[in-house]
């Protein structure tokens, strides 16, 4: 209960950071954003003609009321139409579950199998399976991303190498189809997410393990791995959580917008990537309001998450 | 476990403790010997970086490995040599035979588990418990050592407690299992005068009650004069002088021991001019002399003390010195 009035209280807390983001992404869009007017109109158009079309556009409003305008299209979900005449609500809703599908079995194998990798190479600090593990995640830090999906796609893709999965392409109709095109992005995505992920847990778990309660926990005989795997790993939650939740993003964002356009997925980030390079108002307008309302979301949720793990994290 | 008076409950012998760091090889501790009795307290005194906690930690093989690595020795508990033990025989007596509690009550805790949680963790461990006969145990333990309320405080998390009410609890997971040796490494250091005075007294009466052998690590020789029946005396990394308590401190031998003794600040009726102090530093453990250790800083030194090493005359009470007061 006390919880569930925390969780509302960092809510709350959150709509001001809202307004603060969606008020600065609105004004760059409408001062440095592309202006739609020329587009819409045909080659020397009267001023009337022009004027006409600004008014259709709303460009003769003050700001603070298109500001407003903006704000209730968030609130009723309502963007308007994209420039392909679709209204940018299908436009999501088409969308986004497809980046999600795409995105999520990389994000959580990414983790999952990091932290795996890190406890290993904790376990055996300075030893080989330690020093082989951190060399792997260097070279998984250090390949560039692009490098890494061409890599994959020659050696699983190709007629030169296996030639398993197709090179690129969605299709999603049956668990077979989607394995089959899920695969190769979700290796590429986990390739380099483990690497950064592995080591920063890693670095995290060693850290921890210097502590004295763990010094305590070995002079009353705990085994050393029920410490490794309880008692330090519960210390570790805090910078983990951190760590997933604002990665989510970024995935979110930054991953999906480069897989998709690389593999040609028609999904939130493939849709993003056309909306800024033809200037599609409408669903850059959703997506920057989106992301700014998922980024405070997360963090929330993050505080809300902190609190659970860790008993010194007050409620107040 | 039988109890046997008549034998020591640890014998330490030529003990030889070396940490590899970047400039060379430490010798921290250097061919340490001593008995411990049942039911005795053992002093361990000496300022830092001594050797002592290093001494205490060794006990238990808690030294970090690497850097550090017991080099020669061995440290027989009831006869049984610790040194060369498989790591699980040795996870069965940490805590139950031989436990340990340590100088920071604030960190030595797991601050995200309940102060009941790692009190059953230790009494399921060692002893044929399940969890929830653990906790009626743990809270007794708790009444034991001077908590106020203790089935409250099991579900208390260390944070929410002081300074002096952790180190209590430290001392009842320590005394949870009734081990044979308790190694206390600077128990008081952290807790403020009220508190240490009040913990220690605790101690003691627990330790008659438990009838076990402790080993108290500190440089506070107030707090060895109150509790030790014997003592010895470390200066980098070797035993300079050991015996009992009241013996070492009417009549210290080792002027490093007198330096010691008379460096302690009291109230007396004639006014010094000045606190005496031991001059000089504490040598360089990479750079360590060729004769006695302490020549330099030694007010009785003389050409021997700087070409020979003494050795300590007696295991139960000696001095290591050419030229004892």
């Amino acid at each position: 209960m006390e919880i569930l009035q925390y969780a509302l209280r960092k809510l709350l807390a959150g709509l001001p950071l809202i307004l603060g983001v969606t008020l600065v992404s609105f004004a760059l869009m409408v001062y440095f954003g592309p202006d739609m007017t020329y587009q819409l109109l045909g080659k020397n158009p009267t001023p009337e003609q022009i004027l006409e079309v600004r008014q259709q556009l709303g460009y003769d409003q003050p700001f603070l009321q298109r500001y407003l305008v903006f704000l209730g299209e968030i609130v009723t979900f309502d963007f308007g139409v994209a420039s392909t005449g679709e209204p940018v609500a299908t436009l999501l809703a088409k969308t986004i579950p497809v980046s999600l599908i795409l995105i999520l079995p990389g994000f959580i194998l990414g983790h999952v199998v990091g932290l795996l990798l890190a406890l290993a190479a904790a376990y055996w600090r300075g030893s080989w399976p330690d020093k082989l593990i951190m060399a792997v995640a260097v070279i998984g830090m250090s390949v560039s991303f692009l490098i890494v999906i061409i890599g994959f796609q020659i050696v699983l893709s190709s007629s030169d190498g296996l030639d398993l999965f197709p090179v690129r392409g969605w299709n999603a109709s049956s668990l077979g189809n989607y394995l089959s095109y899920v695969t190769v992005p979700t290796l590429a995505t986990m390739f380099v997410a483990l690497g950064y992920d592995t080591r920063f847990y890693r670095s995290v778990i060693v850290e921890e393990m210097t502590r004295d309660h763990v010094r305590t926990s070995r002079a009353f005989g705990l085994p050393e791995s029920r410490i490794l795997l309880r008692n330090i790993l519960k210390n570790c939650l805090i910078p983990f959580i951190t760590r997933v939740m604002f990665s989510i993003p970024q995935v979110a964002i930054g991953g999906a917008l480069l897989i998709e356009s690389y593999f040609g997925i028609p999904g939130i980030g493939k849709a993003t990537y056309e909306a800024i390079v033809t200037g599609d108002q409408p669903v850059l307008k959703a997506v920057v309001s989106l992301t700014a309302i998922l980024f405070v979301l997360v963090v929330v949720l993050n505080d809300i998450l902190y609190r659970v793990v860790d008993p010194r994290v007050t409620l107040k | 476990m039988t109890k046997d008076l008549s034998q020591p409950v640890l014998k330490v012998r030529d003990l030889t403790v070396e940490f590899a760091t970047e400039d060379g090889v430490i010798r921290a501790v250097d061919s340490v010997s001593f008995d411990v009795q049942p039911n005795e307290t053992l002093g361990l005194v000496g300022e830092s970086g001594c050797g002592k906690t290093v001494t205490g930690l060794a006990m238990l093989r808690l030294i970090p490995m690497p850097p550090g690595r017991i080099a020669s020795g061995s440290i027989e508990l009831d006869g049984r040599d610790l040194v060369p033990l498989p790591d699980r025989d040795l996870e069965d007596l940490r805590g139950r035979a031989l436990s340990m509690i340590f100088q920071e009550p604030m960190t030595a805790l797991n601050p995200v588990f309940t102060i009941g949680n790692q009190m059953t963790d230790v009494l399921c461990r060692h002893r044929d418990l399940t969890r929830r006969q653990a906790r009626p145990v743990a809270a007794e333990l708790l009444a034991k050592v001077g908590i106020p309320e203790p089935a409250n405080r099991l579900d208390d998390y260390p944070h929410q407690l002081s300074g002096g009410m952790r180190q209590r609890v430290m001392i009842a997971m320590a005394l949870s299992c009734n081990p044979r040796l308790l190694i206390a490494d600077e128990p008081t250091t952290a807790l403020d005068v009220t508190t240490q005075a009040q913990v220690l007294e605790q101690f003691r009466a627990l330790q008659a009650e438990f009838r076990m052998a402790v080993i108290l690590v500190t440089h506070d020789l107030g707090v060895v004069a109150e509790t030790c029946q014997r003592a010895l005396v470390m200066y980098c990394g070797s035993i300079v002088e050991s015996g009992a308590t009241a013996e070492l401190f009417s009549r210290p031998r080792h002027p490093y021991t007198a330096g010691l003794l008379a460096s302690i600040p009291r109230l007396r009726s004639e006014r010094l001019p000045e606190l005496p102090v031991i001059p000089g530093r504490v040598p360089d453990l990479l750079n360590l002399p060729a004769g006695c250790r302490f020549a330099d800083r030694c007010p009785r030194v003389q050409e021997r003390c700087r070409a020979e090493r003494p050795v300590l005359t007696g295991r139960d009470s000696g001095v290591a010195c050419h030229y004892p007061l």
